[in-house]
This record gives C-alpha cells, structure tokens and sequence, in this order.
C-alpha cells in the first residue's frame, strides 16, 4: 500500500482523470471529495462488501431452493417517499 | 444454444436472446452473457449465466414495489432476490439493481447508495 500525508485542501491524482481532494480532517473523521469519470464506480467499502454478499447468497439460495409456496402472502409494497 | 439449468431442465434457446453485462455483476464481474428466463405463470425472472448455468439470480421488477423507483430510460429494472425456505423470509436488495434492455440485449447493475433502499427489504407479506 502507498502511504501518502496530506493536509486540508491537498490533492491526490489517481491516473489522468481522477482527483482526490482532502476536504476537512476532524477528530475521528475525514471529509473527502473524489471527482472522477462517471463511469467509475466508487462506494463506501462496507457497502460494496454487504453487496457482494447478498449477491452471493441469493445466487447460492437460488440453486437450493426449486420452487416456493407464495400462495398465502402478497407483495410488500412500498409507499411512495415522503419527499413526492 | 442449448443449457442444463437447475430449475428448469435442459432449455434450447436462440443466441439473440443473450443479455451481455459488460461490466458484470458485483462479485461475479467475469459473468457477461445471461439469458432471462420467465415462467408463464411465475413471478421471478432467473437470470441466468450462460457460461455457468448454475448461476442464477432470481429477479422481481422494481416497479411492482415502489412506483418511482429509479428509472433509466429504455431499460426495465428489477432486484435480485434471495429466496428462502420459508418463502415469508424472502428478501429483495433494493440498493443493487439490476437494469436490462431486452432491445439492446444490455444490462448492467447499478449501486444505489440511498439509506432509503435496503438490500434486505421483506419482498412479501402474510394475507
């Protein structure tokens, strides 16, 4: 792993086209602005690691499960967001 | 072009059915070409990897669930489910979406990172 230090306002440049800004730095966190092409994916780790598991679990389930009995439940609908 | 699948047996198919995913799907990226399979009177779409007929991916239409789902023009959008033994149990990632043009024969996935949508959502509920 390269280890760089950089304080507010510095940049880093990943490549020709991505930039990596260091917006504010507080006790325990650290503010960052990513500008880059919009066809690169860029996720909070976490996120992208939960996803992979559902993905990977549902496509195990699938092959474990032949056939469901849906017959006593209906779809869960979502309303829509407050925010209409 | 035929495929042995898990649900379905041994299915024939015509080539020009086959939806390319360029940039694959979360943890399976070398997964490109798939084939969506629809039951006459099922509820899932089974994507399915033509390479590797053993990955399945149980899709629902987006639409269904929340009307104003996010949209990309031209492309239908459906979730991957994860299905259950207990069919109550059954759940929806609403976070990961998948987007396919059966035109085009393209899809892709799309991350969604809105706390709104869960990758966990409970697809049914009891009568």
């Amino acid at each position: 792993m390269l280890v760089l230090s950089r304080k507010q306002n510095e940049k880093i440049r990943i490549g020709s086209d991505i930039i990596i800004t260091i917006l504010g730095v507080s006790e325990n966190q650290v503010k960052i602005g990513i500008d880059a092409p919009s066809d690169v994916k860029i996720l909070r780790e976490e996120i992208f690691e939960n996803i992979k598991k559902h993905t990977v679990e549902a496509s195990l389930m699938s092959k474990e499960i032949k056939s469901s009995d849906l017959s006593k439940l209906s779809i869960n609908k979502l309303n829509k967001p407050k925010s209409d | 072009m035929k495929l042995k699948t898990h649900q379905f047996g041994e299915i024939e198919f015509d080539e020009s059915i086959i939806v390319e995913f360029e940039s694959g799907i979360l943890g399976f990226d070398e997964h490109k070409k798939f084939i969506v399979i629809s039951e006459e009177d099922g509820i899932f779409y089974w994507l399915t990897s033509v390479d590797e007929p053993e990955l399945v991916f149980p899709l629902f239409p987006m639409k269904v669930i929340l009307e104003n789902y996010p949209e990309v023009a031209e492309f239908e959008v459906f979730g991957i489910v994860k299905l259950q033994k207990n069919p109550k149990d059954i759940t929806l990632n609403m976070k990961a979406p998948i987007y396919l043009n059966q035109n085009t024969k393209k899809g892709f996935q799309k991350i969604i990172d809105n706390d709104e949508f869960t990758i966990d959502y409970k697809l049914f509920i009891e009568n």
